[in-house]
């Protein structure tokens, strides 16, 4: 397994884009589909229909009363609490009595075991709370109409936004509310967990990432080397020759410095013996500081590879070269900011492996209550994504259908789905799309075959274009979630980086409030409450 | 507004209920036209499936109309904004059976966005005029009996102090003493100048509390006018005067022979609304599209 704390990154003028792009397709699919709605339901009159609602939501929004939104908040909160869902509180209690029974009770533990820990109890509130809200939003408003309790509140001044939005806050903050008693109580456990020699395990370190580029053994750029490993996450570089590793670090200035003034560099890098030697012995690199614009350069002395545990190289920031004391900053660091650093392997025929996160500026760390808290805000905007999806999906569908439907979309907003589907749409796969897969299955034709160009071939073309379409609306469609989980830096002991997990979640979940609201209000609107 | 200005107006109103493919199921209403005054309480009545329900719940916008135009207090039945002059008890009280009546009363009264001090007092009000006992106040719904709730059901129609109320069998579920009470309320509400429309099943409580009424059958209105000319026997003259002796009676008789007149018996006419009811239902299983009289005019 490998944790790239940088594959999320996202710079704001990009991440503005591509929340108004996120926003804008769900409207226009929220749009389309109400559209499409009423052309069936009402025929013709659906048309002017349609432009009415949306002119009605647009005089709601302006006479929305936060006071009745707040009512149909509290109810949604009284409902919950006086039917007993927060009885989860007691299943999160028993799991946390006799975790630690499981897992291990030494007097110093490694920060692996911390790992487990931190994993274990975000996870267990992840999966806790998740289902309780889910039920909570799906349930909600089909129960209201089921129970006709609905009547009471339409037949009153409520805009049918107000019940959407009462329902989305309310479901949102039991969520953060039980979010915050687990992730307290949780904290707490960890803390207690940890022996106290193992407290300094415990750390949100903030790394200061930077690009890489691989210069091969003749000097010139090239990838590194795949020493046979068919999982090729980190590229190696060979010992005693021209092969170098080189990183560029920018906006590095003063602040980067520790306490002492001294630079520190934290590396992660792995180790491959081409021959055994002496086992004993570590394999060796030396560090290269390179500023191309006045020629001053730097090279430590070799140090060893700490192979399955990461290092921490302090660099001084008073440096001597030939008798000649240069400044870190001032005489490595370029006009621009940058930093070049250069890993070179010192042994003969053996190799140093490293990809672009195992090697970085290590900055001040912040307490681990930081990057804890940061880890559960994660969770909580995924409890208010799910509580405005399943809100809006409970408008439309029976509470049952809304929270499979809800569950499904989550499912599929992760990494692994989000990556198949743009697979399928890339048109990278062998075999080409739905109709032409099957009349390859039919026809024994294997996929590498190219289909003769007769007019069939552009109907199966044709047919499996629409489909993709079809697949790329409903990719806007459900979320991308994989940035929400903020888990794994917490796990491996980093702060969670505001520009990698953060904003784009905080993105994510905007993106979806506008189109869920519109949703919601459409259904709500364009359907009889009377009828069940 | 003045006292004959309609609060109500319906014009060609007709419901068809579609099934899931949309093709026509039930016609529940069909082309109702009626208006309804202000300062009046107006009675809507009709055996099951005639329409009355159907019709308070396209006033309300629960429902949406196949055809035909709704005005309630000058807005259209579509438009939430009229809701803040209406208070609305629907046929069984489908409160949140979680909240006690205080919790009751104040949401509603939020939805009214009423301030904190607002929702106090008239809660209080509220549930005095409704009579629940006060022991019972603090108590979830979900424990209340049937006419509690009712009671409760009644007190969140009227936390707005509404123009307008429109009470969905009001009656039902109380017992004779609630019953009188609910009627005295009634009165009590067109006193202050209030528009009642109320649908029953209970006719005598339709007769005691109604000015005006109008009877549904099949989705079709068939009668409507005010209670007392409707219930009033055309052909028959009735002569109310203090307690006469029998040789007195003898000659009031002898005086009418003279005149021609068959005496039939020296009493009040025995006609009541639910004779005039069953009068209509029959007539109208009988000759389907016949309408007797509305507003005290003939119609085919």
């Amino acid at each position: 397994m490998y944790f790239d704390p940088n594959e999320n990154l996202i710079y704001p003028l990009y991440a503005l884009s591509n929340w108004v792009l996120t926003t804008g397709g769900l409207m226009f699919v929220v749009l389309f589909v109400s559209l499409a709605n009423l052309l069936v339901t009402r025929g013709k009159s659906g048309v002017g229909v349609f432009f009415a609602e949306i002119r009605g939501m647009i005089s709601d929004v302006f006479s929305i009363s936060p006071r009745r939104i707040w009512a149909l908040t509290r109810l949604t909160f009284m409902e919950a609490y006086r039917r007993k869902a927060l009885a989860v509180f007691v299943v999160f209690a028993v799991m946390f009595m006799f975790a630690g029974w499981f897992m291990g009770d030494t007097q110093e533990i490694t920060p692996d075991q911390v790992k487990v820990y931190v994993s274990f109890v975000l996870t267990s509130i992840s999966w806790l709370t998740l289902p309780v809200v889910l039920i909570l939003c799906c349930f909600g408003i089909p129960e209201d109409i089921r129970l006709r309790s609905i009547h009471t509140i339409v037949t009153k001044p409520a805009r049918r936004i107000e019940i959407v939005l009462g329902r989305m806050i309310g479901v949102s903050m039991i969520g953060v509310l039980v979010l915050l008693v687990m992730g307290t109580v949780g904290y707490i456990w960890i803390v207690r967990q940890t022996p106290e020699r193992s407290q300094k395990f415990l750390v949100c370190r903030v790394p200061q990432y930077g690009g890489i580029k691989f210069i091969n053994r003749d000097g010139d750029e090239g990838t590194g080397v795949n020493v046979g490993d068919i999982w090729a996450f980190r590229n190696y570089i060979e010992g005693a020759t021209k092969a170098r590793a080189v990183w560029q670090f920018r906006n590095v200035d003063e602040s980067v410095l520790d306490a002492d003034g001294n630079l520190q560099l934290e590396n992660s890098f792995s180790a491959f013996r081409s021959y055994k030697g002496d086992m004993t012995r570590s394999l060796f690199y030396d560090i290269k500081f390179y500023n191309p614009e006045n020629g001053v350069s730097y090279t430590t002395d070799p140090q060893p590879v700490n192979e399955f545990r990461s290092k921490l190289d302090k660099i001084p920031r008073k440096l001597t070269v030939d008798d000649v004391q240069y400044d870190l900053i001032k005489d490595l660091v370029t006009k621009n900011k940058f930093l070049h650093v250069e890993i070179a392997c010192i042994d003969r025929e053996q190799y140093i492996g490293m990809a672009r996160p195992d090697l970085f500026i290590r900055m001040p760390n912040r307490p681990f209550w930081v990057g804890y808290w940061k880890a559960v805000l994660g969770i909580g905007l995924i409890v208010v994504l799910v509580s405005m999806i399943g809100v809006a999906a409970s408008t439309i569908v029976k509470g049952p259908i809304a929270t499979v439907l809800t569950f499904v979309l989550y499912v599929l907003s992760g990494k692994n789905s989000h990556q198949f589907m743009d697979a399928l749409m890339s048109g990278d796969f062998k075999g080409g799309g739905v109709l032409e897969s099957i009349y390859r299955l039919v026809t024994h034709m294997n996929p590498t075959t190219d289909l003769p160009e007769t007019p069939a071939f552009y109907v199966v073309k044709g047919f499996d274009l629409i489909l993709t379409s079809f697949l790329w609306l409903c990719k806007q469609v459900i979320p991308r979630l994989q940035s929400f989980n903020m888990t794994e830096f917490v796990a491996n002991g980093f702060d969670v980086p505001f520009n990698v997990s953060i904003l784009p979640s905080l993105l994510v979940t905007t993106a979806f409030i506008i189109p869920c609201v519109m949703l919601g209000y459409f259904a709500l609107r364009v359907r009889e409450l009377e009828s069940k | 507004m003045s006292q004959s200005e309609a609060v109500i107006e319906i014009r060609n109103l007709s419901k068809v209920y579609r099934d899931f493919w949309g093709r026509p199921k039930v016609k529940a209403l069909n082309a109702l036209s009626l208006d309804i005054r202000k300062g009046e309480v107006f009675g809507l009545l009709g055996p099951n499936g005639s329409g009355k329900t159907t019709t308070m719940k396209l006033l309300l916008g629960l429902l949406f109309p196949t055809e035909g135009e709704i005005t309630i207090l000058g807005k259209s039945a579509a438009d939430v904004s009229k809701n803040e002059r209406i208070g609305y008890l629907p046929e069984e009280s489908y409160l949140y059976r979680f909240l006690n009546a205080y919790e009751t009363l104040d949401f509603y009264g939020r939805l009214f966005d009423m301030s904190a001090a607002e929702r106090k007092e008239r809660s209080e009000k509220l549930l005095d005029l409704v009579k629940l006992a006060p022991q019972a106040r603090r108590r979830q719904l979900k424990e209340y009996s049937k006419g509690m709730t009712r009671r409760i059901g009644v007190a969140q129609a009227l936390i707005n102090d509404p123009d307008l109320v429109m009470l969905d069998e009001p009656t039902s579920g109380l017992d004779p003493l609630g019953n009188r009470d609910m009627k005295d309320l009634i009165l009590d509400l067109k006193k202050q100048g209030k528009t009642v429309l109320m649908c029953s099943h209970l006719l005598a409580d339709v007769q005691d509390v109604c000015d005006r009424i109008a009877i549904l059958y099949g989705g079709e209105l068939k009668v409507m006018g005010r209670v007392d000319e409707l219930l009033k026997a055309q052909d028959e003259t009735q002569i109310l005067s203090s307690k006469l002796s029998d040789a007195a009676v003898k000659d009031v008789q002898e005086v009418l022979k003279k005149h021609g007149a068959n005496v039939l018996k020296i009493d009040h006419p025995t006609a009541n609304l639910e004779d005039l009811f069953l009068k209509t239902v029959q007539e109208s299983r009988e000759r389907p599209g016949h309408r007797t009289v509305i507003e005290g005019k003939s119609a085919s």
